[in-house]
């Protein structure tokens, strides 16, 4: 009996040594274009010397149960399969970038030399046969699990349900199916000033 | 006590950006004039007539120009055909693209019948271009209404906050191009003054409106979530409070407001138009501070 999968993904923060391996990982999958990234690992400096800790922040695409970028994008370029991954149609996408004005994570780019948006779509390629996202398999402290929501036997089903987990901008209501163990507020709201970010960006 | 800093963090670049500003402005502007146009030829104050062929003409050009600035952002121009066949009719960009077909073709239907003296097709062509006119720009606020990552976007004053500014900036080029048509366009030289203060007091009400809108969007976004409290800190107090207190509302709104409202100072013709080219000036920069403000702040 063939049953659909839900995908979703699980970020164990304890484990997280903010390597950035998954980033390279992404990059090297998808071959990313230079200052554009599908994953990262934001990084933060916390408290005063001599207690201090760094504080990391995998991102990805949360590939929502409730996409605001599937509902208004004018072209349907970008939609979800039943499995919930949410992905772009390279065929479709006329680079409006409306998705990514929208999007709460600003996790989706414009292609400089494709004119078209892109996104995480937590390697469909690889997951809908049975592999692990690239980001996954590189993980060298297993921070990241990736799995099927709908399998009560599955690793992320157990772990979530044995721990506390946590999504980032729940009360977005776009539903992020990216939960993470031990999400700090803190880490999450702290923002470069804007200008910074866009001298990065350039 | 605690401190945080940021070590790195990633910013995907810009999205929507100073070309879908002059996009938005470019409508504002057309759909404002369009307004005027109809005062007399739809319906039927015979003062503002001076006013309806030129401001058909105008819409219409207007109209024509701005999807070029929506051209010049999209990433895959020669995909746009994709807007009419792929459709999503929970998208505002879907509603757009056809607006922005019809409206600029009853702009052309209206101005065609208008220049041959077709008085009731004119008024039927007139009455049916207002919705028309009020969705073109409606639905931009639509747009950035329902990007709901923003703050300082997603607000359900925003499509009306739109249609108020397209008003002001409509009615403030049509002080100008009323002038520069009675100055140098017509046999007498002189200006038609009882139009130039109507507009004038019309312009002055509509800034009251905007000024009242814009308040309201700062005071309720001021008290609410933090992200909320942010775009609020950015436009009072931030890099874009120059812009926005300055530019924006004291020199582009209260300003030209109080000039349109006193009727000694309205009278004053240089007085009149400098407070409309301020009124046009202190517009584009609120579109600038929408567009370009809203996406400033990170959002992780």
């Amino acid at each position: 009996m063939s049953r659909e999968k839900r995908f979703g993904f699980l970020v164990d923060l304890r484990r997280c040594i903010g390597c950035q391996s998954c980033s390279i990982a992404c990059k090297q999958e998808w071959n990313v274009p230079v200052g554009r990234y599908r994953a990262w690992v934001k990084q933060v400096a916390k408290g005063m010397f001599p207690h201090t800790r760094k504080s990391f922040l995998p991102i990805l695409c949360n590939n929502c149960e409730k996409p605001i970028c599937v509902m208004v994008c004018p072209v349907l370029a970008s939609y979800q399969k039943p499995n919930g991954i949410v992905e772009v149609d390279p065929h479709k996408c006329i680079g409006c970038r409306y998705c990514m004005a929208s999007c709460p994570y600003g996790v989706r780019y414009l292609h400089p030399d494709l004119g078209i948006a892109q996104k995480c779509n937590w390697c469909s390629h690889l997951t809908e046969n049975g592999a692990q996202p690239a980001c996954v398999a590189a993980c060298p402290a297993s921070a990241r699990i990736f799995g099927d929501l709908k399998d009560p036997d599955s690793e992320i089903n157990r772990l979530i349900a044995q721990n506390g987990v946590q999504s980032i901008k729940p009360e977005m209501g776009t539903g992020p199916r990216a939960f993470y163990i031990g999400l700090d507020d803190i880490t999450v709201e702290v923002k470069a000033q804007g200008h910074e970010l866009m001298h990065l960006s350039e | 006590m605690q401190s945080t800093q940021i070590l790195y963090d990633i910013h995907n670049g810009e999205t929507f950006g100073t070309l879908i500003a002059i996009y938005f402005y470019l409508t504002g502007l057309s759909a404002g004039s369009f307004i005027i146009s109809t005062l007399s030829y739809g319906f039927g104050f015979e003062r503002f007539k001076p006013l309806g062929k030129i401001g058909i003409v105008i819409a219409t050009l207007l109209l024509a120009a701005a999807p070029m600035f929506l051209l010049a952002h999209s990433g895959q121009k020669l995909r746009v055909w994709h807007l009419f066949v792929y459709l999503n009719p929970t998208s505002p960009i879907t509603w757009g693209s056809f607006l922005l077909m019809l409206y600029p073709l009853n702009c052309v239907v209206y101005g065609f019948f208008m220049f041959r003296g077709q008085k009731r097709l004119t008024r039927t062509f007139g009455l049916i271009g207002i919705p028309l006119a009020l969705m073109v720009h409606g639905y931009t606020g639509f747009i950035l209404a329902f990007g709901k990552a923003r703050p300082l976007w997603n607000s359900s004053v925003m499509p009306l906050l739109f249609l108020v500014s397209a008003m002001v900036s409509g009615i403030a080029m049509m002080i100008i191009v009323s002038a520069i048509r009675d100055r140098f366009f017509t046999k007498e030289h002189a200006l038609n003054m009882d139009i130039l203060s109507a507009l004038a007091r019309m312009l002055g009400w509509c800034l009251v409106f905007d000024l009242f809108l814009t308040s309201t969007e700062m005071a309720v976004h001021g008290i609410s979530h933090l992200g909320a409290q942010e775009s609020v800190a950015l436009l009072l107090t931030g890099p874009f409070a120059g812009l926005f207190l300055l530019l924006e509302n004291l020199m582009g709104k209260v300003i030209p407001m109080l000039v349109m409202l006193s009727p000694r100072a309205r009278r004053a013709v240089p007085l009149l138009l400098l407070a409309s080219i301020l009124v046009m000036i202190g517009i584009y920069t609120m579109r600038y501070n929408v567009v370009v403000g809203g996406e400033y702040i990170p959002l992780l």
